[in-house]
């Protein structure tokens, strides 16, 4: 079992920075996801620590030992690749005992995990059967099958679901949870669907160009966003963000939100920070927090997306534009004013000009 | 797809003039493979479409020096050149395609320059004419000419451009995330290349291979210029079967043809399979 610890880590391709300093610490046993657009340097950072891309600074600790120079052969790590890279021309079995065959196992040692693992991922029936005749689902399942056969200390998986359809992709985010709770192995997870992150991992690193924007576990990143980008992309849809001026007032010091003519009061805590900041502020809420109410914001509504369990009523336009979510249907159709407000508690505020988290000070 | 009835009129007829222009040849040569000197001579007095007195007098004749229908005799039959041109056809397509495989991996998988493959079809501008001369003068001095393994050299080297073009586009096309899992797992490069990507890549590997093989299989121009008597390849001794008493020996041509057009269509046979496989393999997308 493993830790991983990344230190300064920055990669370059010619002029592109792919990775601008990366600071992590995986700790043993751990469910990490890498969230964020395709882009980010999730991959990149993956592939570095498979030993795929040397880093152009930093380094990569697995515990103790410098991972510098070590190939991916030897660096005991699994890994499951979205095209799943499974080895048509041989069989699941071939495919299954590929690992151990290369580490030199046994016959009898090779035999048995083989059939534990194909045990597990429901593989049995098919182990004869020649992988390229196989559907996308299957493949992935002998792909995961592949790397965990070594149990290695460390997973890493690269988006490994994108590619298989969406009942299938809800049973694999169950399984490998399962898996990953029986092998406790560290676990890396690249991935740009925030559900994925938000169900399987302990604790999600959420990055975007190259720089790390948070790490924390999923109810944090959501909760608390440490800024606008990370406030925007978790959540569907994002976090409502409204720009406002700070403003003193009777009632202390308030959000003047122009030209939706409320001024409603900054969150607890937050006034001395924000009376510092001397700039404009962006007033969020989540748009699952926001309630029909008798004084509020209140806004035109613009577009109603009904879908089943959940109603999301589209609010004003342009740079004030906000977006309600409601259980079940909603008395709201297009051309009519609602009135909406977010509970005090749900908002959270965010330096304008930075993008950053604004915090009790 | 619902189509108009004077369309679909046009289209058949399209089709059947195409396969006219491409098969009614064969099917003249097949046919007069087997007919006897009266039949095909320059004449023409008899001339028809299919044998009357079908034999296998042109083939006596080609293998046979003589026939008792024709009055002319050879010096050589043709079982020579049939084994020149499989000897230097085989090798060469060979050694294009292991040197042409190996460089289109190298360069697909670690190359940085894009000059190499440039300036490997830019080789195939040159007209042949302009350097089978310089080759010839090299081919003398290493004593090469007029040898098998002369021609096979230089057919592997004339193809190896077309060898490593085909390879080049399959290796771009095979996803490396295959290669990685394997490395991933322990394996050494070399091991992934021979245990991994070749076993991979059969499909490829034979449709390009069939390919150079028939380049090299058809070729007259070098042969012609790089063998004298020796080791004459069949489209070189198929030109010299014509006698001043007779003219051109159209029959004993039939009959070589015929013979030399076997082993490309065995070999399509026999990786049919493949082929299709090889030949769309970058529209698969893994």
């Amino acid at each position: 079992m493993s830790a991983i610890h990344l230190k300064n880590l920055t990669k370059s391709f010619g002029d592109f920075a792919a990775l601008k300093t990366m600071d992590l610490e995986i700790a043993d046993g751990e469910f990490m996801a890498l969230l964020g657009p395709s882009g980010c340097g999730k991959s990149t950072t993956m592939n570095m620590i498979a030993g795929m891309e040397e880093p152009t600074s930093g380094k990569i600790l697995f515990g103790e030992r410098d991972m510098a120079g070590v190939p991916m052969g030897r660096r005991g790590v699994g890994f499951v690749f979205q095209n799943y890279a499974i080895f048509t021309h041989m069989s699941v079995r071939q495919n299954l005992a590929y690992g151990p065959r290369m580490r030199g196992a046994a016959k009898a040692e090779i035999d048995r995990r083989v059939c534990a693992i194909a045990e597990m991922l429901q593989l049995t029936p098919l182990l004869d059967r020649k992988a390229d005749r196989l559907s996308v689902n299957i493949l992935q399942r002998v792909a995961i099958g592949r790397s965990a056969i070594m149990e290695p200390a460390i997973f890493l998986l690269d988006e490994p679901l994108s590619n298989v359809d969406a009942a299938f992709r809800a049973v694999m985010r169950t399984e490998l949870k399962q898996l990953q709770r029986q092998f406790r192995q560290t676990m890396v997870y690249v991935t740009h669907d925030q559900l994925e992150a938000m169900t399987m991992a302990d604790r999600i690193a959420v990055m975007d160009h190259g720089v790390l924007q948070q790490v924390g576990t999923p109810l944090e990143v959501y909760n608390n966003p440490a800024n606008v980008f990370v406030a925007r992309f978790i959540g569907a849809p994002g976090m409502n963000l409204l720009r406002g001026r700070p403003a003193e007032s009777d009632r202390g010091l308030v959000v003047d939100l122009g030209p939706l003519g409320v001024t409603p009061p900054l969150p607890d805590g937050l006034a001395s920070t924000v009376r510092a900041m001397r700039g404009d502020v962006l007033y969020g809420f989540r748009p699952e927090q926001v309630t029909l109410a008798e004084r509020g914001l209140s806004m035109r509504v613009s577009f109603v997306e009904r879908i089943g369990a959940r109603t999301i009523v589209h609010l004003g336009e342009g740079e004030g534009a906000v977006k309600a979510v409601f259980e079940n249907d909603v008395g709201l159709s297009v051309g009519q004013t609602a009135v909406v407000a977010p509970p005090a508690s749900s908002v959270r505020v965010f330096d304008a000009t930075t993008g950053v988290s604004v915090k009790a000070g | 797809m619902k189509r108009s009835v004077p369309f679909e009129i046009f289209r058949y007829a399209a089709i059947f003039a195409a396969m006219a222009v491409t098969l009614v040849p064969i099917l003249w040569m097949v046919s007069m493979a087997f007919k006897p000197i009266g039949e095909w001579s320059a004449t023409g007095a008899d001339l028809t479409w299919w044998p009357k007195q079908p034999t296998l007098a042109n083939f006596e004749f080609v293998f046979g020096h003589s026939t008792n229908d024709l009055i002319v005799a050879l010096d050589h039959t043709a079982l020579k050149p049939i084994l020149s041109s499989l000897l230097s056809a085989v090798f060469g397509t060979a050694i294009a395609m292991s040197a042409g495989t190996a460089a289109a991996y190298g360069l697909s998988r670690f190359g940085s320059g894009q000059n190499l493959p440039l300036a490997l079809i830019q080789l195939r501008l040159f007209p042949p004419m302009a350097v089978m001369i310089p080759v010839m003068i090299m081919w003398a001095f290493l004593n090469l000419n007029d040898t098998w393994w002369g021609l096979a050299l230089i057919y592997g080297i004339v193809t190896l451009p077309f060898a490593f073009w085909l390879m080049k586009t399959f290796f771009d096309d095979m996803p490396r995330e295959i290669e990685e899992a394997a490395l991933v797992e322990g394996c050494s490069r070399l091991r992934v290349f021979t245990r991994i990507t070749l076993p991979m890549m059969r499909a490829p590997l034979a449709s390009a291979a069939l390919f150079v093989f028939i380049l090299n299989w058809s070729d007259y121009l070098i042969a012609l210029l790089l063998t004298t008597r020796e080791w004459v390849t069949i489209p070189v001794y198929m030109a010299s079967l014509s006698s001043s008493m007779t003219g051109q020996l159209y029959g004993a041509k039939a009959a070589l043809g015929l013979i030399a057009a076997v082993p490309p269509v065995i070999m399509g046979i026999a990786i049919q399979r493949h082929l299709v496989r090889g030949l769309t393999f970058g529209a698969l997308k893994q």
